[in-house]
């Protein structure tokens, strides 16, 4: 690599994300929405760009899209045609993820890549090139440093960017990144000081770790049976709403739609494991039969079955499900609670 | 507080119930909490930030709960009328529930609101708000504190969306609705939407597709609000859950408008109100039956 | 093409089982998918009606049997009906082969009892029919099935088939009160043939599939009989979605029966949650 750090200015990122546009790269970004509430959009420019707000739904969705297409069908008497759709491999470019964003990618790209290749997610991870923005600092549901995350991760990342006074730093993360960098270069002036890491970022969000994610996962994997799921699952309505926002819920349905009795597509759309119909068997039975079971899923899911699976834990402490929990259901307050029974004595 | 948490022990101690939902101090705020324990019924509290519609947790859909054994619910008066909804759509027996409840002056947006209650700051459902002393309860507690005066914002919101074309509205419509995943997390949590099969959920023949999509989508909250019509109390749960901020209050308002102009309908706290849907007079307006 | 993109299969041929079970031999229309289409006994696949979705079967036919597969269904949801509804000549999807296997190899040599409930015979009929096309392999096979009544038998004309064979010993019994005045098999439920039956445990293996409260019953007589729990070897039917390890849909605890499985022992199930 040429360079580690460049700057560029405010002025210079707006006719940056003009040429790209103009070269037909999509430019995704935060941007406020009709309700006030700041969401991952495509931006025309950086008008209504709002870097430094936490989106309300994470960057998911960008690479494993709410719905979308799998192929397309026609049927032709009792002959079927499968109709093959394009690879979604148009460019792209994400300004300003929030490094728990960012982060959440690498983790799923495991699951999406084990053994069979989920094609339209790395058709979109390898179309796209992510510069995150490092976090301003978050709030009390914000748990990233537990997670072994940092606002100034750069996981995910092919750039990283910091506001400094004459517009922003940017860090070369990766060699999609480095080449990104060299494509745009006319947009962006060398750092003062190139070796030097990003200025730091601000406080980390939670002082002390309340969970240690070890200790977490041992209890989660001795204790299946433990009242505790019970208890904790009393106030949760199964809205899912927790797994809509979350950056690493990643659980889909595949659905045929047809549009007339002769053609459709077969969709995958996202889904959760907190609603009964998510394993009910075509007979009735469901081996899940309760809200019980499926609060403990997610934690499950989070925190003992893909770190043993994928030796990652499957979330990023963005802290978006406590915030959207409509009966304030609190992550960080359940793994600290399982964390002190583990630490305790007879532990996990 | 003291009269909630003497009452919620004593009923606890007596054993006329086994379980008192109310609310509780949370890690965001105030939030539900179900105490089965005497010496836990210090946990509850009762502020405006108490917004939650407890009724959902009573809606026949949530089998997790019945191993509570009998349940005394804190209910403010518009969360009375939710639980009158149910017993009303016979869900619910009245015998079967103990309802406490708590004298309102209205309640903050969202469980956080660290503001003090004003006109400015009240939950725009409480504007206009006529009821201060639940009806439909065993036992009241709590002090009569004033209303806010109407109207609220999302009545004026239906009025400024009818004004408009058609054309206008349908883009209102879709640009809003293209933020909807299809979680169905506005059914999850409405305690009105009590049915064991949702017809979202059908797929013999599928009604409305899963997809969101703009076709899913509107099947969908179109289903939702028409099936809600004379149920919904306005009690803002889907609203104030939906992950996408969609306005969905405005759909059931909509249709709760038709319902009040054509049956005289008003989400009320007396269970022997006849539910507009579940009664049929001669003199009904059917002129829409060719 | 992705992952998510099935074969197209045509329907050869379509068995009526019982009422409301039926079977689908299914050829691919793609002759080197077809040439080059291999799977072992145990595996499963995705099976799709294009405009009503996909559904979830092992493989019914032996690997043995080169150039079509078969799959066994009863109709009780969306897809199963219209595969039912599918004629002689029409086209469907087929995913597959996914999840992991019985490990025949490793019972070479050895004696085989399969037990089998109602239409938990697919699997087992795939294993069977294995077994028997290499016949010379494995010693003593011994075959339980069971089922409500007798309408309810599925694989009638293999099971006397397989009656009639010298080198099989064929158990048939129906639920008290689902026999017919000329019902020459057993009557009883699966778990009191086989204590009945009494196959040796020695250098044996048990394969069985059914309905998880026949599962839970055998199991016990089976141990009683001397069989250890890693040498009984049942398939499990978890709601699936992607059949690749994806969806997150058909976890048991730690394990993604999809890639996990379907197979596992009973051992392997004592050590898993009761989520299945």
């Amino acid at each position: 690599m040429m360079t580690n750090a460049s700057q560029i200015t405010q002025a210079g990122l707006s006719s940056l994300v003009e040429d790209l546009r103009q070269a037909g790269i999509q430019v995704i970004g935060p941007a406020r929405v009709t309700d006030g509430a700041v969401e991952y959009q495509r931006l025309a420019d950086l008008s209504g760009w709002t870097p430094g707000v936490q989106p309300r739904r994470s960057l998911k969705e960008w690479f494993l899209p709410v719905t979308e297409p799998l192929f397309r069908y026609r049927k032709q008497g009792p002959r079927v045609l499968v109709e093959e759709l394009a690879p979604p491999d148009a460019p792209r470019v994400v300004l300003g993820a929030y490094p728990c964003d960012a982060a959440a990618l690498p983790i799923l790209d495991a699951v999406m890549g084990w053994d069979y290749r989920d094609d339209p997610w790395f058709a979109r991870r390898e179309a796209t090139v992510i510069l995150s923005q490092v976090c301003p600092g978050g709030d009390a549901s914000c748990f990233c440093t537990d997670v072994g995350i940092a606002p100034d991760s750069a996981a995910g990342a092919d750039l990283r960017m910091c506001p400094i006074e004459s517009g922003w730093r940017v860090q070369v993360e990766t060699g999609k990144g480095e080449a990104f960098l060299q494509q745009w270069s006319r947009h962006f002036q060398p750092a003062n000081g190139s070796k030097n890491p990003l200025p730091p970022a601000g406080p980390p969000r939670s002082e002390a770790p309340r969970a240690n994610p070890e200790r977490v996962r041992a209890w989660i994997e001795t204790h299946f049976e433990d009242p505790f799921w019970q208890e904790v699952a009393l106030r949760c309505h199964g809205c899912g709403g927790c797994a809509a926002v979350c950056p690493t819920c990643h659980c889909f349905d595949i659905v045929d739609e047809p549009e007339n009795p002769v053609q459709g597509a077969r969709r995958r759309n996202w889904d959760t494991c907190q609603t009964a119909l998510f394993t009910r068997h075509a007979s009735g039975h469901n081996p899940r039969e309760d809200q019980c079971g499926r609060c403990r899923q997610r934690v499950n899911h989070k925190f003992a079955i893909y770190p043993a699976r994928f030796g990652r834990i499957l979330c990023t402490g963005c802290g978006r499900c406590a915030r959207t929990c409509p009966s304030g259901q609190d992550i960080t307050e359940i793994l600290a609670r399982i964390d002190q029974w583990a630490a305790g004595p007879g532990g996990a | 507080m003291r009269e909630l948490r003497d009452l919620a022990r004593r009923l606890l101690e007596e054993g006329s119930v086994q379980t008192v939902l109310g609310w509780e101090e949370g890690p965001r705020g105030a939030r539900p909490v179900f105490v089965r324990r005497p010496e836990e019924a210090e946990r509850l509290i009762f502020d405006p930030r108490c917004v939650h519609n407890l009724a959902a947790y009573l809606s026949p859909r949530r089998p997790h709960l019945k191993g509570l054994g009998r349940i005394a619910i804190c209910v403010k008066p518009c969360d009375a009328k939710a639980v009158a909804g149910l017993i009303r759509e016979t869900q619910v027996a009245r015998d079967q529930v103990v309802l406490i409840g708590l004298r309102c002056g209205g309640v903050l947006p969202d469980p956080e609101g660290r503001e003090t209650l004003s006109g400015e700051t009240v939950a725009d459902r409480c504007r206009g708000c006529p009821d201060r002393e639940p009806r439909l309860a065993d036992h009241v507690v709590g002090t009569a504190a004033e209303g806010f005066p109407g109207p609220s914002r999302r009545q004026q919101k239906v009025e400024e969306l009818l004004a408009l074309s058609p054309d206008d509205r349908w883009r209102f419509w879709q640009q809003e609705l293209a933020r909807c995943v299809r979680c169905h997390a506005c059914r999850q949590v409405c305690p009105l939407c009590f049915c064991e099969q949702c017809i979202a959920d059908k797929t013999r023949p599928r009604w409305v597709e899963s997809s969101a999509h703009g076709r899913g989508n509107l099947a969908w909250h179109i289903s939702r609000a028409m099936h809600l019509a004379g149920r919904c109390v306005d009690c803002g749960e889907c609203e104030r859950v939906c992950p996408g901020g969609i306005p969905l209050g405005l759909l059931t308002r909509r249709v709760a408008k038709t319902v009040g102009e054509r049956f005289g309908w008003r989400p009320s706290d007396d269970p022997a109100v006849p539910s507009p849907v579940g009664t049929w007079r001669p003199e009904d307006p059917q002129e829409f039956i060719l | 093409m992705n992952v998510y993109q099935p074969f197209r299969v045509r329907v050869e041929e379509r068995i009526d089982e019982t009422p409301d079970t039926r079977t689908l031999r299914l050829r691919f229309l793609d002759e080197e998918v077809a040439r080059n289409f291999q799977f072992r006994a145990g595996q499963f696949g995705e099976y799709s009606v294009f405009g009503e979705g996909e559904c979830t079967f092992c493989i019914a036919s032996s690997p043995t049997r080169k150039g079509y597969i078969e799959c066994s269904f009863k109709t009780v949801g969306k897809v199963t009906t219209a595969m039912k509804d599918l004629e002689v000549g029409d086209e469907m999807g087929f995913r597959g082969p996914y999840g992991n296997h019985f490990p025949l190899d490793r019972m070479e040599g050895g004696n085989i009892v399969f037990i089998a409930g109602g239409i938990g015979l697919a699997p087992v009929r795939c294993v069977i029919w294995n077994v028997l096309d290499e016949r010379n392999k494995y010693r003593d096979v011994m075959i339980i099935h069971g089922a409500r009544s007798v309408a309810d038998l599925v694989y009638k004309r293999e099971l006397e088939e397989w009656g009639r064979r010298p080198d099989v010993r064929l158990w048939t019994t129906v639920d008290p009160g689902g026999e017919t005045p000329d019902w020459k098999g057993e009557v009883g439920f699966v778990p009191a043939i086989v204590q009945k039956a009494a196959p040796a445990a020695r250098d044996a293996w048990a394969i069985v599939c059914g309905p998880p409260i026949m599962i839970q019953y055998t199991l016990p007589v089976l141990q009683g009989l001397g069989f250890p729990p890693d040498r009984i070897y049942t398939t499990l039917e978890n709601r699936m979605k992607c059949g690749i390890g994806k969806c997150g849909r058909c976890n048991i605890g730690p394990v993604y029966v999809c890639k996990d499985g379907p197979v596992f022992t009973a051992a392997e199930l004592a050590r898993l949650p009761k989520e299945f």
